[in-house]
C-alpha cells in the first residue's frame, strides 16, 4: 500500500503514540527495538492507523525518558542501529503507515558534547550555544514546569562556575536560539533525518525556544520568528512533511503556532482534553463546547491534533483552580496518582475500565475535530502501575499475549526495562492482543471498527463543526460537514438513559444513517428530533438527502 | 403474536415525538414543564420558587440564589424551578434569565456546571399549594436530594440563606428545616399569640415558624408528602405550607430551625388579618381532624435542634393604633353575639363580654381566657357548627383583642420579657389541652 | 193501601239493601285501604325519621333558622316535624284513594287535584327550606365582613339582607304554590322596591362619606387614614 501523496495527508491521518522500547523486543534484551517495532508493523496496519508517532530514541542517558538528547545524528544502541531504524521506515512505507519523530529543540542532555565542550570554559566557541548567566535572578517570575522536583529555572553549574538555563529538568540545559549557529545546527539535524525518509516531526517544548527579560519567557514573537524560518526550509526542500507542535497553551495563546499556514502545520489541542474527562465526570458538555467555541480558527492547511492520553500526566494546567480540585477529586483521590499539576493515570483505569465510557471518549476522540492520536496500549485498554515513580507508570510494556512476558521479551523477566503490569484487572494474562483477537467483541476489535468508519469518510479529519444545543446538558451534539457531506454526531455524557429533542431544523428532509449499522432513521422534519440514548452511548449520524 | 404486529404496524404509520404525545388526560404538570424537566434530569438540590406578579423583588433574589449555588455547591447538580401563578410583570422571564449553559457564555461566572433555571405557569391565579405542589412533583421527578422554597417577597436575603437551610439536609440529613428570624417584638403576633404555641401544645414540637414561605427540606420527604396529601380538596388552596410543617411533625421526621436573619416585608397590612388567619388557623384546625391519633396522644413539648439563637427580637419603638384595635374588638363581641353564641361556651362569652367593657386603662385580656377561646373555636370548627369560613372570620375581631393586650404587656418590655411572655402563652396552651381534648370528643 | 205501602216500603228497603250491598265491598275496600295507608305510613315515618337523622337534617335546619322557629312555636325538632308531617301525608293519600274507590261522583275530580298539588307542595318546602339556609348564610357573611372592616351598624346590614332574601324566597314559594300569584307578585314587588329605594336614599345620604373613602381608597390609592405603623400579623 503506497503512501497517499496528498500534502494534507495529515488531515486523514490516524496517529499512534508509541515508544519503540515499551513495544517488541526482538533480540530479547528486555528492551524493545527497531527491529521489533518492525515486525508489529502489521498489527498497527490492521488496526488502521496510518502513521505513528515514536517517542525519542536518540542517544541519552535517560533521565527524562530519552527527552534529554546526547546525540541528534544517532538512535540509541538499546533500540538498535540506524540501519534498523531506515529498515523500519520503509517497512512503514510500504505497508502506508508513515512515520513521525520527536526533535527536542529547546534543549538537550547535559551529556551532550555541545554542552560539555560550552560549560568547558567560558571562551569555549559552543559557550554561546547554551544560556549561561552569573546570577540566577534573570527573567524573573518565569513559571516552573516540574514543580514536583525543580525549585528554580537556572541550575548552578560547579564546572563553569555560572548558572545555567533550563525550563525542564536541570540536567537538560536549554539551547540558546538567539545563536544563528545553533539555529543552523538544529536544521542540519532535521535535514539529516528528513532525507532518510521521516514524515514529520513533533517538535517537544516549542513555547519555550527564546527568553527575554520581563516576559514569562513563553511564545515570544522571537521564538516564532525561528519557527517560522524552520518550516520555511521545510517547505523547500521537503514538502509534504509535517510539524507538530507540543505547546501546552490556552487556545488563543496557541494560535500563533499556525501562523499564516508558515509556521506549524499541527498542534496539540491541549485544553480540550481534560476538559472531555470532566465533562464526562459532571454529566455535562458545558466544559467541552465552551472550549472548542473559544477555540480560534485555524488556516485552512492547518489541523488541530486531538488526543485522549499519552505518555505525559493528564495535564491540567489549562483549568481553573475550581477545575483542577474537581478533577482531581473525581479522578486521583489517591495522591500519589497526582504529579506536576496532572494525574499520572493510564485512559482504562481513569474510566474505571468501564468499557461504555471507552468506547465514548474514542468515539469523542474520533468524531471532534482534529486529527485524533492513540496512545499504543489504550486500544486494548492497558492499565498503568502508580509505583513506577514520575510518569513511567503508563510506559509499561505493550501486552501481546498471556504468556511469557506477555509475548513483549523473550528476556527474563527481571531484565525488563520496565515490569509488566500484573494485577488480575489490567494485567497481561486479562488484557493482551492475542486475547482480543480472538473475542469478537474485544475492544480491539471495536478499536478496529470505529477506525475504518472514521477513515471512510474525510469529513472528520477535514471538515467543519456546527454545535447543537440541545436543552438537556448531558448530550453533546454537533454537525460535521464537508461539500456535501454531513454528518451528525450525538453524545451521551451521562451514566443514564437520555431523551433529547434536537432542533434540526436546517437538516430537514434528510435521511439519517447511522454509520455502525447502516440502519436508517426516521427522517428529519419540522418537529424537534427526539433521540434516546444508553448510558454512555453515542450515534453517528450520515445524514443523507435522497 | 397479534399485539406485537399490531405494535410494529402502528410503529411504522405513527411519528411519536415527544412534542406530539398528549399526556394523560388529569396530569397536573403541563406538557411543556415536564419536557423542561427532562432536559433537567437528575439534580441534587433544587430551588423552588413561588411567583405571582414580584418582578420588583425577584430579580435580587435569583441573583442571591445562583450566587449562592456557585459559592456553596459548585460541584452540585441544582435546578431552579419557578411555579408562577399568572404574572403579567415579567416575572418568569426574570428567573429564567440566570440560566447558565453553553449557549449563553457567561464568562464573567466560574461555574463548572449548566444550572437551569426553568418556568411553569400552573393556573392563572396564585394559589399556595398549587405552587408547592408543582414544586415537590419536580423534586420527585428530578429525585432531588435537598430542596429549598423561597418566598419571592424574601427581597433582603443573603446568598448565605441558601446554605443555612440546606445543609442541615445535605449533610446531617434533616428533612425539614425552618427559618427564624430576626422580628420586631409586635410583628407577627398571630404566630407567637396563636400558631406557634399551639402547634407547640398540640403536636409537641416547638417550631418557631411552623407556618413559613421559606424552608429547607429532603426529596425524600417532598415524595412522602406529595402522596399523602390530598390536592384536590377546595378549603385547602392556601395550607398547603403549615400542613407540610403539620406532616413533618406527624410524620416523626426529623426537624430542625436555623436562624437566617432580617424579613422584610413588602406591604403587608393589619387590614390583611381575615386572610392571614385563613392562610393559617384554617389550616391547622382543618388538619387536627386527620391527625387526632397523633396530636391527642402527646403531651408536653419538645424542643427541635436549632443553628444560630432561638429567637432574635428588635425593640425599636413603634406608634400603633390602639384605639382603633379596641373598637374593633368591643363592636365585634357586640355585634357577633350570635355568631359566637353558637361557637363558644357561655362562661367564655361572658368573660368576653366583661372585658370588652373594660376601660382602655385596665384592658387585660388573659392568656387563660385566650386560649379556652382559641380551643373552643378550635372544637366548633371540628363540628362545623356553622359554616368554618366563618368561625374563621370571626376570630378576627377576638384576636385583635388579644393583640392590643400583648402589646400593653409588652409595652415596654425587654426582649428577655417578650420572650418570657410568649413563652407563658406556650404553657398555657399546653396546660389547657385537656379541655380542648374534653370538647372536641363532648359533642360528639 | 197498606200492601201498597208494604210493597213501597220493602221495594225502598230493598234498593236501600241493594244500594248497601253496592256500596258496602267498596266501603270495605276503603276501609282496608286506610288501615293499609296507616301501616305504609308509618313505615315511611320511620324511616324518614333515620334518613333525616343520617344527613344531620336537624344540624342543616338549625343552620337554617328553621329550629328556632318551630322552637318559639313549641314545635318538636326538625327531622321530627317533617316526619310526622309525610306520615299524615301518605295516609291522608291512601285515605283518598279509598274514597275515589267509593266512586262518589265529583270527588274523584277533587282528589285528581289534590294529587297533582302534592308535588307543587313538596317543591315549594324544599325552595323555603333552602330558601332560609341560604338567607342565613349569607346574612351572616355580610355580618363578619362588616365587623370586620370596620363598617358600622353591621347587624343592621345582616339583618336586610337576611329580610331580602327571605322576602324573595317567599315571594317564590307561593308563586309555586299558586297561591293567589298575582297579589304576591305585586306585594313582593312592593315590598323589594320599597326597600331598596330606602337603602338607596339612606346610602346616598347617610353614607355619602363613606362612598367618597371607599372610591378614594379604590381609585387613588390614598395614604392610610391613621398615620401610624401597621403591623403584620404574620
Amino acid at each position: 500500500m503506497p503512501l497517499n501523496q496528498d500534502v494534507l495527508w495529515y488531515k486523514d491521518a490516524i496517529i499512534y503514540q508509541v515508544h519503540v522500547r515499551t513495544f517488541y523486543d526482538s533480540n530479547g534484551d528486555g528492551i524493545g527495538d527497531f527491529q521489533g517495532l518492525e515486525q508489529k508493523l502489521g498489527y498497527l496496519q490492521e488496526l488502521g492507523v496510518n502513521a505513528i508517532w515514536l517517542m525519542p530514541f536518540f542517544p541519552s542517558p535517560l533521565r527524562d525518558d530519552g527527552y534529554d538528547i546526547a546525540d541528534y545524528n544517532s538512535v540509541h544502541s538499546s533500540y538498535g542501529t540506524l540501519e534498523d531504524f531506515r529498515k523500519l521506515l520503509d517497512s512503514a512505507h510500504s505497508k502506508g503507515i508513515r512515520v513521525i519523530i520527536e526533535m527536542v529543540l529547546n534543549h538537550t542532555s547535559d551529556q551532550h558534547p555541545w554542552f560539555q565542550e560550552s560549560r568547558s570554559s567560558s571562551d569555549n566557541p559552543r559557550r554561546d550555544w547554551y544560556v549561561w548567566s552569573d546570577t540566577d535572578n534573570r527573567y524573573q517570575g518565569t513559571r516552573i514546569i516540574f514543580l514536583d522536583t525543580e525549585r528554580s529555572n537556572w541550575a548552578w553549574d560547579p564546572i563553569s562556575k555560572a548558572y545555567y538555563w533550563h525550563r525542564f529538568f536541570s540536567h537538560q540545559p536549554d539551547l540558546n536560539y538567539d545563536n544563528p549557529a545553533v539555529r543552523e545546527q538544529m536544521w542540519k539535524v532535521m535535514s539529516f533525518w528528513l532525507e532518510m525518509g521521516v514524515d514529520a516531526f513533533r517538535l517537544d517544548a516549542v513555547p519555550y525556544l527564546v527568553e527575554r527579560e520581563g516576559t514569562n519567557c513563553e511564545n515570544l514573537p522571537e521564538t516564532h520568528e525561528v519557527l517560522k524560518e524552520l518550516r520555511r526550509k521545510l517547505d523547500e526542500q521537503f514538502p509534504g512533511r509535517m510539524l507538530l507542535a507540543e505547546a501546552n497553551q490556552w487556545p488563543a495563546d496557541l494560535r500563533p503556532y499556525f501562523g499564516d499556514g508558515d509556521e506549524f502545520h499541527m498542534a496539540f489541542h491541549f485544553p480540550l482534553m481534560p476538559r472531555m474527562f470532566m465533562g464526562l465526570k459532571l454529566e455535562d458538555r458545558k466544559p467541552i463546547t465552551e472550549i472548542l467555541q473559544q477555540t480560534p480558527e485555524i488556516p485552512p492547511t492547518c489541523q488541530w491534533s486531538l488526543f485522549l492520553r499519552n505518555h505525559d500526566e493528564l495535564t491540567l494546567e489549562m483549568v481553573t483552580d475550581l477545575e483542577r480540585d474537581y478533577m482531581y477529586d473525581s479522578y486521583a483521590e489517591d495522591k500519589t496518582m497526582r504529579l506536576n499539576l496532572g494525574i499520572r493515570r493510564r485512559l482504562a483505569p481513569l474510566l474505571d475500565n468501564d468499557r461504555r465510557r471507552i468506547e465514548l471518549m474514542n468515539g469523542m476522540l474520533m468524531s471532534l475535530p482534529g486529527t485524533p492520536i492513540i496512545y499504543y496500549g489504550d486500544e486494548i485498554g492497558m492499565g498503568d502501575n502508580i509505583n513506577l515513580g514520575d510518569r513511567n507508570g503508563v510506559r509499561t510494556p505493550m501486552q501481546w499475549s498471556g504468556g511469557w512476558n506477555g509475548g513483549f521479551s523473550a528476556a527474563e523477566p527481571d531484565r525488563l526495562y520496565a515490569p509488566l503490569i500484573q494485577n488480575p484487572v489490567y494485567g497481561y494474562p486479562a488484557v493482551n492482543v492475542l486475547a482480543q483477537l480472538g473475542t469478537g467483541h474485544s475492544l480491539l476489535h471495536w478499536m478496529r471498527r470505529i477506525i475504518a468508519v472514521r477513515r471512510s469518510t474525510a469529513v472528520f479529519g477535514r471538515g467543519s463543526i456546527e454545535f447543537i444545543h440541545p436543552a438537556n446538558h448531558r448530550i453533546l451534539a454537533y454537525v460535521r460537514r464537508l461539500g456535501n457531506e454531513a454528518v451528525l454526531v450525538v453524545n451521551n455524557l451521562s451514566g443514564a438513559a437520555q431523551a433529547v429533542e434536537l432542533d434540526l431544523r436546517r437538516y430537514k428532509g434528510n435521511i439519517p444513517i447511522e454509520m455502525f449499522g447502516r440502519n436508517i432513521f426516521p427522517r428529519v422534519g419540522e418537529q424537534p428530533y427526539l433521540l434516546t440514548l444508553g448510558p454512555y452511548q453515542f450515534y453517528w449520524f450520515r445524514l443523507r438527502r435522497i | 403474536m397479534r399485539i406485537v404486529e399490531t405494535m410494529s404496524h402502528d410503529a411504522a404509520q405513527a411519528t411519536p415525538l415527544l412534542s406530539e404525545m398528549k399526556l394523560a388526560e388529569d396530569t397536573f404538570l403541563t406538557d411543556d414543564f415536564v419536557r423542561q424537566l427532562i432536559n433537567v434530569g437528575e439534580v441534587d438540590i433544587l430551588v423552588g420558587l413561588p411567583t405571582h406578579n414580584n418582578a420588583k423583588t425577584i430579580g435580587s433574589l435569583v441573583k442571591s440564589i445562583q450566587s449562592g449555588i456557585l459559592r456553596w455547591f459548585p460541584r452540585e447538580r441544582a435546578v431552579i424551578i419557578n411555579a408562577d401563578g399568572g404574572s403579567r410583570d415579567g416575572t418568569p422571564e426574570l428567573v429564567t434569565g440566570i440560566s447558565i449553559d453553553d449557549v449563553r457564555p457567561t464568562s464573567n461566572l466560574n461555574a463548572l456546571r449548566t444550572l437551569h433555571s426553568i418556568s411553569t405557569r400552573y393556573g392563572n391565579s396564585p394559589t399556595s399549594s398549587a405552587a408547592m405542589r408543582t414544586i415537590l412533583s419536580a423534586a420527585e421527578l428530578l429525585q432531588a436530594k435537598a430542596c429549598v422554597v423561597m418566598s419571592p417577597e424574601s427581597s433582603g436575603i443573603e446568598d448565605e440563606w441558601l446554605s443555612r437551610l440546606l445543609r442541615p439536609v445535605r449533610n446531617e440529613g434533616f428533612d425539614l428545616v425552618t427559618p427564624i428570624y430576626r422580628r420586631h417584638k409586635f410583628e407577627g403576633m398571630l404566630l407567637t399569640n396563636l400558631l406557634y404555641p399551639m402547634t407547640r401544645a398540640l403536636y409537641g414540637v416547638r417550631i418557631r415558624e411552623p407556618y413559613t414561605h421559606d424552608l429547607g427540606f429532603s426529596g425524600r420527604f417532598a415524595g412522602e408528602f406529595l402522596l399523602q396529601n390530598s390536592w384536590e380538596n377546595e378549603g385547602d388552596a392556601d395550607g398547603s405550607e403549615l400542613r407540610f410543617t403539620l406532616a413533618a411533625i406527624t410524620g416523626h421526621h426529623r426537624i430542625c430551625q436555623v436562624f437566617l436573619g432580617e424579613k422584610e416585608h413588602i406591604e403587608r397590612h393589619a387590614s390583611d388579618l381575615v386572610p392571614a388567619l385563613r392562610q393559617t388557623v384554617a389550616p391547622l384546625f382543618s388538619a387536627l381532624e386527620p391527625d387526632f391519633p397523633a396530636w391527642s396522644a402527646v403531651t408536653g413539648s419538645q424542643p427541635v435542634p436549632t443553628t444560630g439563637p432561638d429567637h432574635e427580637v428588635s425593640l425599636d419603638p413603634l406608634r400603633v393604633n390602639r384605639k382603633r384595635l379596641r373598637e374593633m374588638f368591643s363592636t365585634g363581641v357586640a355585634e357577633l353575639a350570635s355568631v359566637f353564641q353558637t361557637i363558644l361556651s357561655p362562661s367564655t362569652l361572658t368573660e368576653l363580654r366583661g372585658i370588652a367593657r373594660m376601660d382602655e386603662g385596665e384592658f387585660r385580656f388573659p392568656a387563660e381566657l385566650w386560649v379556652r377561646t382559641v380551643y373552643e373555636f378550635a372544637a366548633s370548627y371540628h363540628k362545623s357548627v356553622i359554616s368554618r369560613d366563618h368561625i374563621i372570620q370571626s376570630l378576627a375581631p377576638l384576636f385583635r383583642g388579644r393583640a392590643l393586650a400583648f402589646l400593653v404587656e409588652n409595652r415596654t418590655g425587654s426582649a428577655e420579657d417578650v420572650e418570657n411572655n410568649i413563652e407563658a402563652i406556650c404553657l398555657e396552651f399546653e396546660r389547657l389541652k385537656p379541655y380542648l381534648l374534653e370538647m372536641w370528643k363532648s359533642r360528639e | 193501601m197498606r200492601e201498597m205501602i208494604i210493597s213501597e216500603l220493602s221495594q225502598a228497603v230493598q234498593d236501600l239493601a241493594r244500594g248497601f250491598a253496592h256500596y258496602l265491598p267498596r266501603f270495605i275496600v276503603m276501609l282496608i285501604l286506610a288501615f293499609a295507608g296507616w301501616a305504609a305510613a308509618f313505615v315511611v315515618k320511620v324511616i324518614l325519621r333515620s334518613i333525616l337523622r343520617l344527613i344531620q337534617f336537624d344540624r342543616l335546619s338549625e343552620n337554617a333558622g328553621a329550629s328556632q322557629l318551630l322552637k318559639k312555636a313549641a314545635l318538636p325538632p326538625a327531622s321530627e316535624v317533617v316526619s310526622r308531617f309525610v306520615f299524615w301525608l301518605v295516609w291522608l293519600g291512601f285515605i283518598l284513594l279509598g274514597v275515589s274507590v267509593l266512586g262518589i261522583f265529583g270527588l274523584q275530580e277533587q282528589i285528581g287535584k289534590f294529587f297533582f298539588f302534592l308535588p307543587r307542595l313538596f317543591v315549594a318546602m324544599f325552595i323555603l327550606f333552602v330558601g332560609l339556609l341560604a338567607a342565613s348564610f349569607f346574612s351572616r357573611a355580610a355580618l363578619l365582613a362588616a365587623v370586620n372592616a370596620n363598617v358600622p351598624s353591621p347587624r343592621v346590614l345582616s339583618l336586610s339582607i337576611r329580610s331580602i332574601i327571605i322576602v324573595f324566597v317567599l315571594s317564590i314559594v307561593f308563586e309555586e304554590l299558586g297561591i293567589a300569584e298575582q297579589t304576591m307578585l305585586v306585594a313582593f314587588g312592593i315590598a323589594f322596591g320599597a326597600l331598596m329605594l330606602g337603602l338607596a336614599i339612606a346610602f346616598g345620604i347617610g353614607g355619602k362619606d363613606l362612598a367618597q373613602q371607599f372610591l378614594e381608597k379604590k381609585f387613588l390609592r390614598a395614604q392610610k387614614e391613621e398615620n401610624e405603623d401597621e403591623l403584620s400579623p404574620l
